[in-house]
């Protein structure tokens, strides 16, 4: 932070802080300013846009700046503010294919700079693999001079041809980031092998759940009976098959069992069909889509959770689950066994007999009443994944990647093609110089100093809520007051 | 009565003169450099010389008249409908606001918002074009609904000075709404 690189020589109109300049001993005043680019972000919904989203909350809790860039959705474009100064740019960038966006590493360069320049980011944070914006995002950070962190939020196989293209573009992309994060031991070997990185610069952040949300409430159970509740999206990964197996075996051994099923996806049709063959359509409940504040409502119902997942980095649902009260039951695959302790979680083989006889014993302790109480498994869970704990992980990363140097092209060109293997090595040092001369020529066109320094809306030098401002709520204002 | 020197988002000085004509009327006039009779030179001699290097190969002098045509046509649009010398931003208290922009040809165009259609005057933001820029708007009210905004007007749209000069706008015309209100 302290020494300002090419691509980012604009001095500021506020002097930077006077605690960046001596880092060392004062490591832990250091604020940094953070640019979050993902293609994923609200009013899409899942894991990675609430990752996102809290850990920004976090971090500006924590004193730093963070903006958050994504491409437009729809008629949401432009520059919106969230909770506490937050801010989003929706830039209007072609969306191709599931809400990723089209890649040709050039076309997004000038608006990205724009953001980068106007609020003098030192650290562009990417998130998510499939997200074509973030790897954008790095290479162009990289070829600006800044420091560059990656968290990565899923697992990939090696097999088939599209991992091995996705591999070999994460290489390409990883192998000259400062640092890269990860959500769980599984996703990083996952990953240090995929992308052939040194495991020292990669971390593992586990995600988090906010506990507030998902507490237990006993008296919503209906205890005549036992529910076992799968919120899950209905796809093949989830291991959808193998619940369909379980379900007429446990039902049959079972007379007060049902099953309370969340979730939608192409294989909600085996479920019916099991339903309709076997004839409990008393018993077996699919719920459908379910949006995110109503999870709770269908958690609290049910007595046991289980997650049938066939691969998983870092499996929340469980997390949620447990949080409020119930007992998870959960396939053994990917980062699963490093998720909850083995007092609350029963781990399975992926097998419809491993997790057949896994519930069964569950089932049994719940009849003899020799199980933890909701209220004892929350208060354990509770403390496990909080977003704090994350911002304050995640922050320990940001310390350690601004001291670390961003390679010069010439040595970005070397690494590329010692590491990325002859031609994709080649073809992507094409890339890279093009790029930088397109920079180059983007800073002619439209030098650093004519882009005005953006009025900061949260961090340090945050403008919003030093005075009571009378401007509307839709446009807020910070540029004055 | 000051009148000092901006830079608009490409770089381009413009002026801003504020003139006090009472505590509740206020005008701002953002002067964009003159059309630059260099730049009219280098345009028309390129048009021109294309012109040439074609009707050498065509021999055909309809591809000169038509050139001629081109530029003095393209001259007039460009000076009567594109290229704006001064925006005018006139804030009267009691009364309202009136906008006007004066073309390079003398043509004038001006609109006015009353006082009771005026919600508020704000600095925002926008992309545009492969940047992010700030501008100055007026916010307009819902009739139906005054707590509402029905519709934005951007100010000064074809001179685009920079924040520096829009906060300076800003303040005074918030001086202005503060005291009406």
């Amino acid at each position: 932070m302290g020494n300002r690189r090419r691509g980012h020589t604009h001095a500021p109109k506020t002097p930077p802080l006077s605690l960046d300049t001596h880092s060392s001993d004062h490591e832990q005043d250091v604020k940094h300013r953070i640019c979050m680019v993902s293609d994923f972000f609200y009013p899409n919904m899942g894991g990675v846009e609430s990752h996102i989203y809290q850990l920004s909350q976090c971090l500006i809790e924590k004193g730093h700046k963070v903006v958050i860039a994504t491409h437009a959705y729809g008629d949401r474009r432009g520059i919106r503010y969230l909770t506490n100064g937050l801010k989003v740019y929706y830039l209007p960038l072609q969306v191709m294919y599931n809400q990723s966006t089209a890649t040709t590493c050039f076309h997004s360069l000038p608006l990205l700079r724009c953001v980068f320049v106007r609020e003098r980011i030192t650290i562009v944070h990417a998130h998510s693999s499939f997200s074509a914006m973030a790897h954008d995002a790095l290479f162009h950070a990289k070829t600006m001079g800044l420091n560059t962190v990656f968290t990565d939020h899923s697992l990939f196989g090696f097999a088939d041809l599209s991992s091995v293209l996705t591999n070999k573009l994460l290489t390409v992309s990883l192998c000259d980031t400062n640092h890269i994060v990860c959500v769980s031991y599984t996703s990083k070997e996952n990953t240090v092998l995929r992308a052939t990185l040194d495991p020292e610069i990669v971390s593992v952040i586990p995600n988090a759940v906010d506990p507030t949300d998902f507490t237990p409430d006993p008296s919503r159970r209906d205890n005549s009976k036992i529910t076992i509740v799968v919120i899950s999206r209905l796809v093949y990964r989830k291991g959808i098959d193998l619940l369909s197996g379980i379900i007429p075996e446990l039902c049959g051994k079972h007379p007060d069992l049902c099953f309370l099923i969340g979730g939608e996806g192409p294989k909600r049709i085996v479920l019916e069909e099991v339903r309709e063959k076997y004839q409990l359509h008393d018993r077996v409940r699919l719920l459908g889509a379910l949006d995110h504040k109503d999870v709770r409502d269908v958690l609290v119902q049910g007595h046991v959770f289980l997650n049938t997942s066939l691969t998983e980095a870092f499996c929340m649902a469980i997390v949620e689950g447990a949080s409020c009260g119930l007992h998870v039951v959960s396939t053994r695959v990917g980062g699963i066994p490093e998720v909850l302790p083995d007092e609350l979680v029963t781990l399975c083989e992926p097998s419809v007999q491993s997790l057949c006889d896994g519930l069964e014993t569950v089932i049994a302790r719940i009849r003899t009443g020799n199980v933890a109480s909701p209220a004892t498994i929350h208060r354990k869970v509770r403390t496990l994944y909080t977003w704090r704990n994350v911002a304050e992980r995640t922050e320990k990363v940001y310390n350690r990647v601004c001291r670390e140097p961003v390679l010069p092209l010439s040595d970005r060109l070397h690494r590329l093609r010692s590491h990325c293997g002859a031609v994709a090595g080649s073809i992507f040092s094409f890339v890279a110089v093009i790029t930088f001369l397109f920079l180059l020529f983007l800073q002619w066109l439209r030098p650093d100093h004519l882009i005005d320094v953006a009025v900061d809306s949260s961090g340090p030098h945050s403008r919003l809520g030093q005075h009571v401002s009378k401007k509307t709520s839709k446009t807020p204002n910070p540029a004055v007051s | 009565m000051a009148e000092e020197e901006f830079t608009d988002i490409n770089g381009n000085s413009i002026s801003l003169d504020c003139q006090t004509h009472s505590a509740f009327c206020r005008e701002f006039t953002v002067t964009a450099p003159k059309l630059s009779l260099r730049k009219v030179m280098v345009c028309t001699c390129f048009i021109w010389l294309f012109a040439y290097a074609i009707f050498f190969l065509t021999e055909n002098t309809a591809v000169l008249s038509s050139a001629i045509i081109l530029t003095l046509a393209g001259m007039m649009i460009h000076i009567h409908f594109v290229k704006v010398d001064h925006e005018t931003l006139l804030i009267i208290g009691s009364l309202g606001i009136q906008l006007s922009s004066s073309y390079a040809s003398g043509r004038e165009s001006t609109t006015f918002i009353e006082m009771s259609k005026l919600k508020d005057i704000v600095i925002n933001e926008a992309v545009y074009m492969h940047s992010i820029i700030y501008y100055l708007c007026i916010l307009i009210k819902d009739p139906a609904e005054p707590e509402t905004v029905a519709s934005v007007v951007p100010l000064f749209q074809s001179s685009k000075p920079r924040l520096n000069c829009l906060v300076q706008v800003y303040r005074s015309c918030q001086e202005i709404l503060a005291e009406t209100r």
